[in-house]
C-alpha cells in the first residue's frame, strides 16, 4: 500500500474534523475508525452547546457527521490500529496483520482508554501482553489469565485456550465461552504481581492466583502504548497549541488531549491538528528538495 | 548482516565481538515492523552482526532466555549481554546501541 500524507486515528468529532479539512486541502489520508463514528456522541441524549444546533440528539448529530463524510466521499477504514511506530521520516501503523504507512499521524482516539491496573504497565513484555497472536505461542502448556472487554475479541481467547494448559478468564461482558481448560471467573483482576516477570494476579476479593502470564484483550489501547515514548500526563496526550505532541510529525486532538470533553473543542482541535500536519508536510517537502539540490 | 539462528547455531552466532539478537514470531505484527527496520539498518551498517531467532523454531534458546513477550531484543558485547529490551525499538535507538557494541 502507498504511503499517505496523513493517517487519522479515530472517527469521533476530532478525527472527522481533521478528515474533512484534509479532503478540502487535497491531501492523501486514511481515516481509521468505525461505521458508528463515535459511540459516545451516538448515545448522548441532548447536546445544547454545539453552535447552529440549539438542541440536537447525539444520534442526529452523528448522522449529520456521517452525511458530511458521505457528501465529501470520505471513506472510513474499519481497522483498529494497535501500534504506531516512528520510523524517523514516516510512521508505520499496525492493524492486526496489516501494515499502513503515513508521513504524519493525527491521534484522535478519545478518552475511553481504561486506566491500567497496578503492575500492568510495569510487567508489560514480562508476562503481560496485549497481543494474543504475538505472544500466545510463548505460553504453550502454561497457566494464564485473560481479560477481554468485548465479544469481537473472544476468538483470541479461544486461540489462547488451545495453547495454554489453564485459562482463568475475565470477560467484561456476558460470555458463553465454554472450554474444558477455561475457568470463567466472576471476580475482577485488581493487580498483577511479580518482580522480574508475572508470578500471580490478585483479584478484587483478595484471592491470589498463580499464573505465568496475563493477556489484556482490549478495544482501546492507551496512547503511550499505541506509540512508544509519546508524552502523556494523567492518561492524556500532552500537546502544544498546534496540537503537536513530543514526537515530530505526530499530532493529537479531541478528548485524548484532556478535558473539557466537548464536541466543539474536539472539532476545533481536529482542525488545528490537520493544519499543523500540513505545515509539517510542507517543511518535510522543503527539506527533501534541499537535499536533492545538493 | 542478518542471520537466522537455530537452537544449534545460536551460541556460535553470538560468540563474536558483538551481536544484536531479535527474538521474533512469524505471526507477530510488531516483529514484522522490526524486521523491516533491521533490513534498512543492514543496508546502512553491513558489518553489524544481527541474529534473528524465530521463537517457534528455537524453543530451547527462547526458553533459556525466558522469552515471554516479542519482539525481545538483546545486545551482546564479547559474549555478554549489555542491553536488553522487550517491545519495539526505533531505528535510531538500535543504531545507537549497535554503535556502542561495535566500536
Amino acid at each position: 500500500m502507498d504511503r499517505v500524507d496523513i493517517a487519522i486515528i479515530g472517527s469521533g468529532p476530532a478525527g472527522i474534523s481533521a478528515a474533512v479539512n484534509a479532503k478540502i486541502r487535497n491531501k492523501s489520508f486514511l481515516l481509521f475508525g468505525r461505521k458508528e463514528l463515535s459511540h459516545k456522541v451516538n448515545i448522548s441524549k441532548e447536546i445544547r452547546n454545539y453552535i447552529g444546533f440549539p438542541s440536537v440528539s447525539g444520534k442526529e448529530l452523528n448522522e449529520r457527521f456521517a452525511a458530511h463524510l458521505r457528501d465529501m466521499e470520505i471513506e472510513i477504514t474499519e481497522e483498529t490500529i494497535t501500534g504506531i511506530y516512528n520510523m524517523g521520516k514516516y510512521f508505520m501503523l499496525l492493524a492486526d496483520q496489516k501494515v499502513f504507512e503515513a508521513t504524519t499521524v493525527i491521534i484522535a482516539i478519545g478518552a475511553e482508554t481504561v486506566k491500567p491496573l497496578p503492575g500492568e504497565r510495569e510487567l508489560l513484555g514480562k508476562g503481560v501482553s496485549y497481543c494474543a497472536t504475538c505472544d500466545g505461542n510463548l505460553f504453550k502448556g502454561k497457566t494464564i489469565a485473560v481479560f477481554c472487554d468485548n465479544e469481537s475479541h473472544e476468538h483470541e481467547v479461544n486461540y489462547l485456550a488451545e495453547l495454554a494448559k489453564k485459562v482463568y478468564y475475565f470477560p467484561n461482558f456476558a460470555s458463553t465461552l465454554s472450554m474444558p481448560n477455561v475457568e470463567n471467573t466472576k471476580s475482577k483482576i485488581a493487580k498483577i504481581l511479580g518482580n522480574s516477570c508475572v508470578s500471580d494476579i490478585e483479584l478484587k476479593d483478595g484471592t491470589k492466583i498463580t499464573v505465568d502470564g496475563v493477556f489484556f484483550l482490549k478495544q482501546a489501547v492507551a496512547a503511550d502504548v499505541l506509540l512508544g515514548k509519546l508524552e502523556t500526563e494523567g492518561g492524556h496526550i500532552v500537546t502544544d497549541r498546534r496540537m503537536q505532541t513530543n514526537i515530530k510529525g505526530c499530532f493529537a486532538c479531541g478528548d485524548c488531549t484532556g478535558a473539557p470533553y466537548q464536541i466543539a473543542k474536539s472539532v476545533g482541535e481536529g482542525n488545528i491538528a490537520l493544519h499543523s500536519a500540513i505545515s509539517y508536510l510542507a517543511e518535510m517537502g522543503k527539506k527533501d528538495d534541499e537535499f536533492e539540490d545538493k | 548482516m542478518i542471520t537466522y539462528a537455530t537452537d544449534e547455531t545460536f551460541k556460535e552466532l553470538i560468540s563474536g565481538e558483538h551481536a544484536m539478537v531479535d527474538f521474533f514470531g512469524v505471526n507477530c505484527g510488531p516483529c514484522k515492523i522490526l524486521t523491516k527496520v533491521l533490513e534498512d539498518i543492514e543496508e546502512e551498517l553491513p558489518f553489524a552482526n544481527i541474529v534473528k531467532v524465530d521463537t517457534d523454531k528455537c524453543p530451547k534458546t527462547s526458553e533459556e532466555f525466558h522469552i515471554v513477550g516479542i519482539p525481545d531484543v538483546y545486545f551482546f558485547k564479547n559474549g555478554s549481554v549489555v542491553f536488553h529490551s522487550t517491545g519495539m525499538l526505533d531505528a535510531d535507538e538500535i543504531k545507537e546501541k549497535l554503535a556502542e557494541i561495535m566500536y
